[in-house]
């Protein structure tokens, strides 16, 4: 292995819902956010490790807001290091220091308003991509970059953004940047869209105290030492579509030429575009003229 | 024919002084001008031309009819002409299929002044590429023949339906044809059935050529080298604006299940699949597949038209990939990097701004460096500073 040909950026997106947080730490106290964090930070620091040349981020998602946990712009303007006491090394040290701080800046300054038990993960996921394409701008000729994000995922799904996370898959799977998903709670179908698309791996977690041990197993080793590890089976992916008027999935539908919306009933007006479609009407079988002779 | 007045041809025109370009800065040296010359490139990698609110053809069905002639072995372009084309058709075909999912191509070569269709028109763009590489090995013989190949090109397109978009995209590199009747009859053939011709030439501007693409409503261009014959071939890839005269209608398609089974399941049963019938290579018996929900015959890959029912099948991210031509993406505005005066950080990369210039989307107000406004309208389609605001998808 040739450390210094290939870097290796893992850019982890951690879901911190305060709501479902907070009910996850009444149902089950042994497992809450700390010890969520606890185990990331083993994973970050067990990836700084792996070699010298990779590269991590975190960013955290907060309803529909992201937030970059590291690196945070307040570093690159301080710059300060602190000089570890028991001999840590020392990029690993910064890097778990920065990150508990960021997230306690993060938790201060969070009003816990509304309702919303569903997190949006699009745009987080966006912003990592960005990420990661200006860190690719920053290599040297000649190194192989390979890429993917980690998502936790804890709250529940939304259909309100699909456009969007679908958009993101797409730009994903174009760059050619895998996105492994793991799972606390409920299963996401969107989420085992994009694995399936871009080629990364969905995991449910089954027991969630013992979430440091899933992730340095299944989610530390890079896309080519995969093909090497026995792993969780690809799970099967629904790919039916919803129809637009009932969100029912269906199997055969009708889909306007105009806008490519979907629905389950013939329709005259497109709901969305509102063209006026020609209906086919049945085909009138010719009947033969027969010639009427003129009497002459 | 309506006769427009005829551009100006380059020779009628001024001398443009392309050296006076270039400036040189107090010590003598051109850094600052070749920075902005790289940034200007940067920025014209997408030209963004908003169709407004125009609606597009997003069923395309599009015949390439690629020039085999002598004129291809000419070295002009690197190693030869005809290799050049072909792995830029390559790269073409799967740009095509990746903005157009649920579109079809097919291929026509001509030479010897006859035509023949190297591939049908199909949806599953490896079946074209496997044919593409290997008509790299072809000889380049003879005359082309434009009515041949239109004619070929014809046959296929006029019994679509109506709601599709019909295109023919020519990549001509000769600068005669030869052809077996009057052309321009052809060409009001072609009007009527409302087919759509673009020409892309190699050599040089054929009247013929511009006639056929004025009256059918498509565009002609000739190339000045290879780069520019990648991003003339590029342009074809967005959805044309679809003519006024297309119907619009429903369309009934099917989304099938993919079934994965293992050997261990009890009611798995191996069985072929009917796009591998007709092949010679591998008809191999597989467990798993998408069964079209009307017929249930088993097909491996989408996006496939059942050869048993006729129903079209799709998968739900087939018709989303085509999802950002309908709800295009504004450009964002550029403004010079000294005017701004908040934090110089860029909202989606996190990266120090350095560039000369700076974007702002209208919309939420976010500042984006040049290489993310670059990937944002390029890749993504959508602008992070909005998503954190809006709820609707």
């Amino acid at each position: 292995m040739f450390a210094d040909d290939e870097i290796n950026i893992l850019v982890i997106v951690l879901d911190v819902n305060p709501i479902w947080w907070g009910q996850q730490a009444q149902r089950e106290p042994q497992f809450t956010l700390s010890t969520c964090l606890d185990s990331l930070m083993v994973l970050a620091n067990a990836h700084l490790v792996m070699s010298r040349t990779n590269k991590l981020a975190v960013i955290a998602n907060l309803y529909q807001k992201s937030h970059f946990l590291y690196p945070s712009k307040q570093w690159k303007s301080g710059d300060e290091i602190s000089t570890s006491s028991d001999g840590k090394y020392e990029l690993l040290s910064v890097t778990n220091d920065l990150f508990a701080e960021e997230i306690r800046n993060l938790m201060d300054r969070t009003e816990v308003s509304g309702s919303h038990t569903d997190s949006l993960l699009a745009v987080s996921i966006a912003k990592a991509l960005c990420c990661i394409l200006n860190l690719w701008f920053m290599q040297i000729a000649g190194q192989d970059v390979k890429s993917r994000i980690l998502v936790i995922k804890a709250a529940e799904d939304s259909t309100l953004q699909y456009m969007n996370f679908m958009n993101v898959i797409f730009a994903a799977q174009k760059k050619n940047i895998l996105i492994d998903a793991c799972v606390l709670d409920a299963d996401s179908g969107l989420l085992q869209q994009a694995c399936d698309i871009t080629g990364g791996l969905y995991l449910k977690i089954p027991q969630k105290i013992a979430l440091a041990q899933y992730l340095l197993w299944v989610f530390l080793p890079d896309a080519e030492q995969r093909s090497q590890l026995l792993l969780p089976p690809p799970v099967h992916v629904d790919y039916r579509a919803a129809c637009f008027c009932h969100r029912n999935l269906i199997e055969i539908g009708y889909v306007c030429s105009v806008c490519l919306s979907i629905f389950c009933n013939f329709s005259p007006i497109c709901t969305t575009c509102e063209t006026a479609f020609k209906m086919p009407l049945p085909q009138m079988a010719k009947t033969k003229k027969k010639k009427v002779k003129t009497a002459n | 024919m309506d006769e427009e007045p005829e551009r100006a041809k380059r020779w009628e025109g001024g001398y443009e002084r392309t050296w006076e370009v270039l400036k040189e800065d107090e010590s003598g040296s051109l850094k600052a001008t070749v920075d902005d010359i790289l940034f200007q490139a940067k920025r014209k990698r997408y030209m963004f031309e908003g169709h407004g609110q125009v609606r597009l053809g997003m069923m395309r069905h599009l015949f390439v009819i690629i020039d085999s002639s002598r004129s291809m072995e000419d070295q002009d372009l690197k190693p030869n002409r005809l290799t050049s084309t072909l792995k830029l058709m390559e790269f073409f075909v799967e740009e095509y299929f990746d903005q157009n999912p649920i579109s079809q191509i097919g291929i026509i070569t001509t030479k010897n002044k006859r035509a023949e269709k190297l591939t049908d028109l199909a949806g599953n763009p490896k079946k074209h590429i496997a044919a593409l590489k290997k008509a790299v090995d072809g000889t380049c013989v003879g005359e082309p023949s434009l009515y041949n190949s239109l004619n070929v090109a014809m046959q296929t397109l006029k019994h679509m339906p109506a709601h599709t978009s019909k295109e023919i995209l020519v990549i001509f590199s000769s600068l005669t044809t030869c052809d077996p009747a009057n052309i321009y009859e052809l060409i009001k053939t072609l009007n009527a059935l409302k087919i759509r011709v673009s020409v892309i030439g190699l050599s040089a501007e054929v009247r013929v050529c511009t006639i056929l693409t004025r009256e059918t409503g498509g565009s002609y261009n000739v190339i000045l080298d290879e780069s520019h014959f990648k991003e003339l071939l590029m342009l074809h890839v967005k959805p044309p604006p679809a003519s006024s005269s297309s119907e619009c209608s429903l369309i009934r398609m099917g989304f099938p299940q993919h079934v994965i089974a293992s050997i261990s399941d009890q009611d798995a049963k191996p069985s072929f699949s009917m796009s591998h019938l007709d092949s010679t290579s591998e008809p191999g018996l597989t467990l798993g597949g998408y069964f079209c929900p009307q017929c249930r015959a088993k097909y491996t890959e989408l996006p496939v038209e059942c050869k048993v029912c006729g129903l079209t099948l799709v998968s739900a991210p087939h018709l989303a990939r085509s999802f950002h031509h309908l709800f295009p993406l504004e450009a964002f505005q550029e403004t010079p990097l000294e005017e701004y005066e908040g934090e110089r950080f860029c909202e989606a990369c996190q990266g120090e701004l350095k560039d000369k210039s700076i974007f702002t989307c209208q919309a939420c107000k976010k500042v984006f460096c040049v290489e993310c406004d670059l990937f944002i309208h390029d890749t993504l389609h959508c602008c992070p500073g909005c998503m954190q605001t809006d709820r609707t998808s």
